[in-house]
């Protein structure tokens, strides 16, 4: 019996292998990273930043891995090699990103999301770029939408303050006033940002403006447009401006990136910044999401 | 391989799996997290003892149906969600775009504004009912491009504070490719009012031939309460193309704005600038992202017809506030800026709206995402709608 469930598997394997060379849909999960990183670059299997690998996050979950250390635009050719892998011809993907990996996905649409892109053929070799599919382009990836857990898009104060290490490339990127300035973050090809901002920050509360998550404040987990940073926090503070939730500009009339939209506002101060390499804090919220919605 | 030949392969390769897939349970990812994006309404108790066990209408088998079609319900909201975004977003193409769907573009060369506590980095606490507010103009400079900072202190009812300027330097940051540390160079900080402003040409400094990111570390005394505030600018010395001859045109049922440049350096360049009317509105931003061959060439900035018809701006229109810079692919700095051109640039002629076309932007692009959005909505559709139900 056992024996004979086998064969059927290897069958089944088998057939499988012929479709997935033929020009199928496929949808796909990308996961992007933020600072440390701590996957392999180009092993899209790698979800050590995560968590365990065989945790449900999305249909056919894929880890886009990056440093973490170095500069958005010196490691942006690996999210580039992925979109082109999972997102072109006949593919289409869901991206989750956390923390500096919303820094990476908006950089990457807003500059590069109407550039011509091959269309490739999902099998990445070891560097993770995979060959041409029938040698045809097409312009842009092909997204339908990004969940963001704790987004650095906007920068982070602890990044102005040179409380992080001066020695690391992308901590200057986090400066509030350069990761603004860093792109247009309103133009996200029309993909939605699916923000959610965490508020269970405390070590930092004096440095980080509003509420935190004790690496990023509401102002960019929250996705609110500008060029510096603000304090925006919960309804239950009186004294400070509500992040609002879904795309309408934050309590004090100060407007959210188009096409974000806040998701989850962590009222109960319950969810910090941290995945701590088990699908923690905000990660596992949006975990929860792509496991339900990206399929 | 012939079409009819691949066809049949795939075909015989999908029946093979159907066939040969393991008929035992294997439990779906999205089932075994059981995560969901909005909480389920709790199900309704239904009486128990006129159900047998085992049968498909039992409590428990009721309960996972109706589960079963909120989520269903959820997905289809949200893939509803994606779609109508998705098609209001592009009635006009993302090159040409309302300027209100831009908010922090309006005004792009309008100091960087921030409020930072007074502190040393590393310290647990910062120097209590005092905020230091800062002033920043650029961030990415080119050139013979110049910086302007600026420094103050507040209390917390927003009255200004006196305030030390004890040291102002400016330092490269440490980068991989090229040796760091050289020299510190000194700031000269003036002071009126309690606001303290510097100024920093790297091009006639030390760092002429240097990029990457420049610090300029402010250390700062409130009342003999020190801190510290960083100013980060990314200098690159390549100044890629300069500046030429604007005008405008009608042409494909829009308004173009056709902008000159010498290209000194060829790549692929992001022009961006704003289009105000008559009166001075903002009304529209306007963006071209293309590679650009060497010598003489045109960035064409397309206000699109229908947005011109919608939006209904009073003619003539006003081209203002240009900015342009090289994009260096996988590079750190990863642009190479051209002087800004501040104020309107530009003024085109008066053009009737009804010249202009009210048709929706059309790409292979828009169609590819329409189609595959409404694919979505669609099967969803069905599967809410079958008789047996989810």
């Amino acid at each position: 019996m056992q024996r004979q469930v086998l064969s059927r598997r290897l069958l089944a394997g088998l057939g499988i292998a012929v479709l997935a060379g033929a020009t199928f849909a496929t949808n796909y999960s990308l996961w992007i990273n933020g600072r440390t990183g701590g996957g392999v670059a180009g092993n899209y299997a790698d979800f050590s930043y995560w968590g365990p690998a065989g945790t449900a996050a999305g249909v056919n979950k894929k880890a886009v891995n990056w440093d973490g250390y170095n500069h958005i635009s010196d490691q942006n050719y690996l999210i580039r090699n992925a979109l082109d892998c999972y997102c072109t011809g006949t593919n289409w993907c869901y991206v989750a990103a956390h923390s500096a990996g919303d820094l990476m996905i908006g950089y990457t649409l807003s500059l590069y999301g109407g550039t011509s892109r091959y269309k490739k053929n999902a099998t990445p070799g070891t560097d993770g770029s995979c060959a041409n599919s029938d040698g045809t382009t097409q312009t842009g990836w092909n997204i339908k939408w990004v969940n963001v857990a704790a987004g650095a898009g906007g920068g982070s104060e602890l990044a102005n303050a040179g409380d992080w290490a001066l020695s690391e490339p992308l901590v200057s990127d986090l400066k509030t006033g350069t990761a603004r300035a860093l792109y247009d973050h309103n133009n996200t090809r029309a993909k939605m940002f699916y923000m959610w901002a965490g508020a269970k920050g405390t070590l930092y509360s004096f440095v980080l403006p509003g509420q935190d998550d004790e690496v990023v404040a509401y102002h960019s987990s929250g996705g609110i447009s500008g060029s510096g940073g603000g304090s925006y926090c919960n309804p239950s503070d009186w004294f400070c401006n509500d992040l609002t939730l879904g795309t309408a500009a934050a309590q004090g009339g100060k407007a959210k990136w188009s096409n974000h939209s806040v998701a989850f506002r962590d009222n109960g101060e319950a969810y910090n910044h941290y995945a701590n390499g088990n699908w923690q804090g905000v990660v596992g919220l949006v975990r929860n999401d792509m496991v339900s919605f990206a399929k | 391989m012939k079409p009819a030949l691949w066809l049949a392969s795939a075909a015989l390769a999908g029946l093979l799996a159907w066939w040969a897939w393991p008929r035992t349970a294997l439990l779906p990812e999205a089932v075994a997290a059981g995560g969901q994006h909005l909480a389920l309404p709790a199900a309704a108790p239904l009486p128990a003892a006129s159900r047998p066990q085992g049968s498909p209408f039992t409590d428990a088998a009721l309960r996972e149906r109706l589960a079963q079609r909120d989520m269903l319900l959820q997905r289809l909201e949200r893939a509803r969600l994606t779609l109508a975004t998705y098609r209001a977003q592009t009635v006009y193409p993302h090159e040409s775009r309302p300027i209100g769907q831009h908010p922090d573009q309006v005004h792009p060369f309008a100091p960087i504004t921030e409020s930072l506590p007074l502190r040393f980095p590393g310290t647990k606490a910062a120097v209590p009912g005092v905020r230091i507010l800062t002033t920043q103009d650029r961030v990415f400079m080119s050139g013979e491009e110049v910086v302007k900072v600026s420094v103050s202190a507040q209390d917390e009812a927003g009255k200004t504070l006196p305030l030390l300027v004890t040291r102002a330097v400016a330092f490269d940051l440490p980068d991989p490719r090229q040796v760091a540390g050289r020299p510190q160079l000194a700031l000269n900080f003036t002071g009126s009012d309690g606001v303290y402003s510097a100024q920093f040409q790297p091009s006639q400094t030390a760092f002429a031939d240097f990029a990457g990111t420049l610090r300029l570390q402010v250390t700062l005394s409130q009342d003999g309460k020190q801190g510290i505030v960083n100013f980060d600018v990314v200098y690159q010395p390549l100044v890629p193309a300069e500046w030429g001859a604007i005008s405008d045109r009608a042409a494909e049922g829009s308004l173009d704005f056709l902008v000159g440049l010498n290209v000194k350096q060829a790549g692929r360049y992001v022009v961006t600038a704003r289009v105000d009317d008559t009166k001075g509105a903002p009304f529209a931003l306007v963006t071209f992202n293309d590679e650009l061959g060497g010598g003489a060439q045109v960035a064409r900035l397309r206000v699109f017809g229908k947005l011109l018809r919608d939006g209904a701006p009073a003619m003539p229109l006003r081209l203002r506030d240009l900015q342009g810079f090289l994009l260096l692919q996988d590079r750190f700095p990863d642009r190479a800026m051209l002087a800004r051109r501040e104020g309107v640039v530009h003024r085109s002629a008066s053009y009737p709206l009804k010249g202009f076309s009210d048709a929706e932007w059309t790409s292979e692009e828009r169609d590819r995402y329409l189609a595959e959005l409404g694919k979505d909505v669609s099967q969803l559709e069905g599967q809410l709608a079958r008789p047996s139900g989810p």
